[in-house]
């Protein structure tokens, strides 16, 4: 991935970000997690409304 | 005959056998273990030992410690010998710790934050800032010095190995975690931040700036969040106030353009003021039918009018005041959430951590605020952007706002449109049996309030009679790494309930310490904590009394972290994945809770147990786990331990079995809790199915819980809020380029926006 393609333009192959909740609280976008919490909100998945998704 | 001796900065220096025998005195005297004669005997035997091994050479100073020591055992002083040992340790360790201090604040004040995990140990401190540093530079400092001189010798190498974790260990010294500001208390007849008095504030706005001032100036007195408890029930008061204001003024215009008559506001106020005595009641949202009449007829008979044009007069006005009210109500809670996301605590390197807690207010004038505290998180920052703070916690009951045809309930469905979008509210549930319990209709300060990222205080031991939420908080906590016990006891339950058992036992000791630092202090070290008397009791207390006796409302606490690996290094496997595990895994939490309820009757102070909420602390046990027992598959082969008792964050269950099986660590938890499920984006979106979620917590006897689901943020703009497709603000694709030019226009637009560094 490229941040900066030439001195013109930006942005190619740079996805878009998510806030997520780190523990109970916010603290804005991923960068300023530590790694463990990085790896952490990888890992994690999504949980079905049905009974035995 | 020995001349001179190498000092350790490599300095020789003449031989002083004074000095040595100086030092075994003060290990004899340490030791009860020998006389001043006794040391000048051993120290001339030092002299004879060190010209046997340093021929011809000038001993170096561990040559002459060695040579102590050696002496000191000859000699039969074994008790002074073993003193001496200590403190010979304990100096190197200080020594290398003064080393690792320069290191860390080398590493401070030159590597970037991005590439530096210690930087980024709490996410909150922007760790790149000058006051961030600055920060981080002093924690440093001040863990080197608590560990070195404040704890006890077992408890430091407890915590530098990992068997436990103290958190905020660089406030060790100073103060207390956290509070619940009652700030109805703390704006009836004014208050002082320390840098000048406020007088009680008269209209919503200034309720809502209030509030923020006291969040901000409470975080400087301590080291957790700080917390409003009554955030809707407060703030009533001001929307009431604006109301008032706003009735007189309108009433008076409404007049005034009628008849054509110039100023009458005073007259006006004199001629309601006059039915308030005799009705009983003041202007406010919803009046009596016996109130409006009243004030019609009044005008009736002081302006000559008809009735029923005082009639028309009186209800223009009243909807013309709720009107100012509502939208003053709104502008207030705007202004709040941005106050709290731009103001700066602790010289300007954090915002206040803040929590606001609401939803069971059901006067006119609370819902007022809990609508618009709601639309002002919905819409987000100036740019739409989703707040960080405060932590909003939105207060379930049932008979209130939880089923169709309470008074609330058309709020509680807000909150859930809401939080589907913006991540917050969270939700407390009142009904919860630990939570109802305390609860007394009429008295919110029974409802269970949240602070911080879980904190919950209600039980109080020390005075049965405040069993409440408000002005009360947390003293401190310190975290058990769980796994390892269970790793140590090799899967024999036996031996890791004695570990445990054992590690509970230094943990409360090591509070205890803790506590008598806290208790010593005096009102002058807080002085808008203690000093206005947002802590419960302190308004009792003189600049002469320390605050060991209010500062028993607060709760010590015992964390975890790791269930789940410490289910499975035990069982085999966690407490999702078996039935029978989940009953092990109650009876391990229910163990510590018994530990706490005991030792807070013994002592008559409330501990309490904590479902720790890991942040720094997620990597940092298991990164030395990893080092001492190696990659174990399903405990210690990832980058963290799981938070306290969830369910592994990488396991897949459905949001109800996963609510169903931590709901009941949540009533063993009684210092605070939380449960989280992760929804995608469009069943969050979809508010039935939000709705659905949090009812199941509900019904499931959950006391606190959150939803979480993706909230999109594009790192070439800034734009942070719900991406589709196209980022509204710089209208690019996911990976597609723009150009430079129109970044530069639109950083004319958004000068917050920030300069994209690259990938990491």
């Amino acid at each position: 991935m490229t941040a900066k393609s030439n001195n013109e333009k930006m942005g190619q192959g740079v996805g878009f970000e998510r806030i997520r909740r780190i523990t109970g609280y916010l603290v804005g976008t991923m960068d300023k997690w530590n790694d463990a919490k990085r790896a952490e909100e990888r890992d994690r998945v999504k949980h079905g409304l049905t009974k035995n998704a | 005959m020995i001349q001179s001796i190498i000092k350790r900065d490599g300095r020789v220096v003449l031989y002083d056998q004074n000095k040595i025998a100086a030092a075994i005195l003060r290990a004899m005297e340490a030791a009860s273990d020998g006389n001043a004669a006794d040391a000048a005997r051993v120290a001339n035997d030092v002299q004879r030992d060190l010209e046997k091994h340093s021929v011809g050479s000038a001993p170096d100073i561990e040559a002459i410690q060695d040579a102590v020591e050696r002496q000191l055992m000859n000699h039969g002083f074994n008790a002074a010998a073993k003193a001496y040992i200590l403190y010979r340790a304990n100096r190197t360790r200080a020594r290398e710790a003064n080393t690792a201090l320069m290191k860390t604040i080398d590493e401070i004040t030159n590597i970037d934050a991005r590439v530096s995990d210690m930087k980024r140990d709490n996410a909150n401190i922007d760790g790149n800032t000058a006051m961030g540093s600055m920060l981080q530079i002093g924690s440093a400092g001040a863990k080197a010095y608590n560990e070195m001189y404040l704890l006890r010798p077992e408890h430091a190498k407890a915590y530098r190995e990992g068997d436990i974790h103290i958190h905020d260990f660089d406030f060790y010294s100073l103060t207390t975690t956290c509070c619940q500001i009652d700030i109805l208390k703390l704006f009836h007849g004014g208050f002082s931040t320390g840098h000048g008095h406020i007088r009680e504030p008269q209209s919503i706005q200034s309720y809502a700036a209030l509030a923020a001032i006291a969040i901000q100036s409470n975080q400087n007195d301590q080291h957790g969040g700080q917390s409003i408890p009554n955030f809707d029930y407060a703030m009533a008061e001001g929307v009431a106030k604006t109301y008032r204001k706003a009735y007189y003024r309108l009433l008076a215009e409404a007049l005034e353009d009628r008849l054509d008559l110039e100023e009458q506001t005073a007259t006006i106020k004199a001629l309601v003021k006059d039915v308030e005595a005799k009705v009983g009641e003041q202007p406010r949202l919803e009046n009596s039918p016996a109130f409006d009449e009243a004030v019609i007829y009044a005008l009736t008979k002081r302006y000559d009018l008809p009735l029923g044009d005082s009639a028309k007069v009186v209800s223009r006005t009243k909807k013309r005041a709720w009107k100012k009210t509502d939208r003053d109500t709104h502008q207030a809670m705007e202004g709040f959430v941005h106050n709290l996301n731009t103001m700066h605590s602790r010289a300007g390197a954090q915002t206040p951590f803040s929590s606001i807690n609401y939803g069971t207010d059901t006067t006119p004038e609370g819902q007022m605020v809990i609508r618009n505290i709601l639309l002002a998180l919905d819409a987000g920052l100036g740019h739409g952007e989703t707040c960080i703070f405060p932590i909003h916690i939105f207060k379930v009951k049932e008979g209130v706002n939880y089923n169709e045809g309470d008074p609330n309930y058309e709020l509680f469905r807000l909150s859930c449109k809401v939080s589907a979008k913006r991540l917050f509210p969270n939700y407390t549930f009142l009904d919860a049996p630990f939570n109802l319990q305390y609860y007394v209709p009429g008295r919110p300060e029974t409802e269970v309030a949240t602070m911080g990222c879980r904190t919950r205080v209600m039980g109080n031991v020390y005075d049965p009679t405040r069993e409440i939420a408000y002005s009360r908080g947390n003293l401190s906590f310190t975290s058990i790494n769980l796994p390892r016990l269970a790793l140590e006891s090799n899967g024999d339950e036996k031996v890791f309930y004695e570990k445990l058992q054992a590690m509970l036992e230094l943990v409360a000791q090591q509070l205890l310490d803790r506590f008598e630092i806290q208790a010593n202090k005096h009102i002058y070290n807080y002085p808008f904590l203690m000093g206005q008397g947002v802590w419960l009791d302190s308004d009792k207390l003189t600049l002469q009394d320390d605050l060991r006796e209010v500062l028993k409302h607060g709760t010590l606490s015992i964390g975890f972290i790791g269930l789940a690996e410490t289910l499975t290094a035990l069982y085999g496997q966690h407490h999702g994945e078996s039935e029978e595990t989940q009953k092990k895994g109650l009876e391990i939490i229910g163990f510590m809770r018994d530990y706490c309820d005991k030792r807070s009757q013994e002592l008559k102070m409330n501990f309490s147990l904590l479902a720790t909420p890991a942040e720094g602390l997620s990597g940092r046990f298991i990164r030395m786990d990893q080092k001492r027992y190696g990659k174990i598959r399903g405990i210690t082969d990832r980058e963290y331990y799981t938070n306290s008792f969830h369910i592994p964050v990488w396991y897949h269950i459905s949001a109800y079995d996963k609510i169903r099986l931590e709901a009941p660590y949540h009533a063993l938890c009684n210092a605070g809790h939380i449960s989280y499920v992760e929804l995608d984006g469009d069943t969050a979106r979809n508010v039935e199915a939000f709705e659905a979620v949090v009812r199941c917590m509900h019904d499931c006897g959950v006391g606190y819980g959150s939803i979480n689901h993706p909230v999109d943020r594009d790192p070439i703009c800034g734009y942070v809020g719900i991406i589709g497709d196209v980022c509204p603000r710089c209208g690019r694709r996911e990976g597609e380029e723009i150009p430079q030019e129109r970044i530069d226009e639109l950083r004319k637009m958004y000068p917050e926006m920030p300069a994209f560094q690259g990938i990491e």
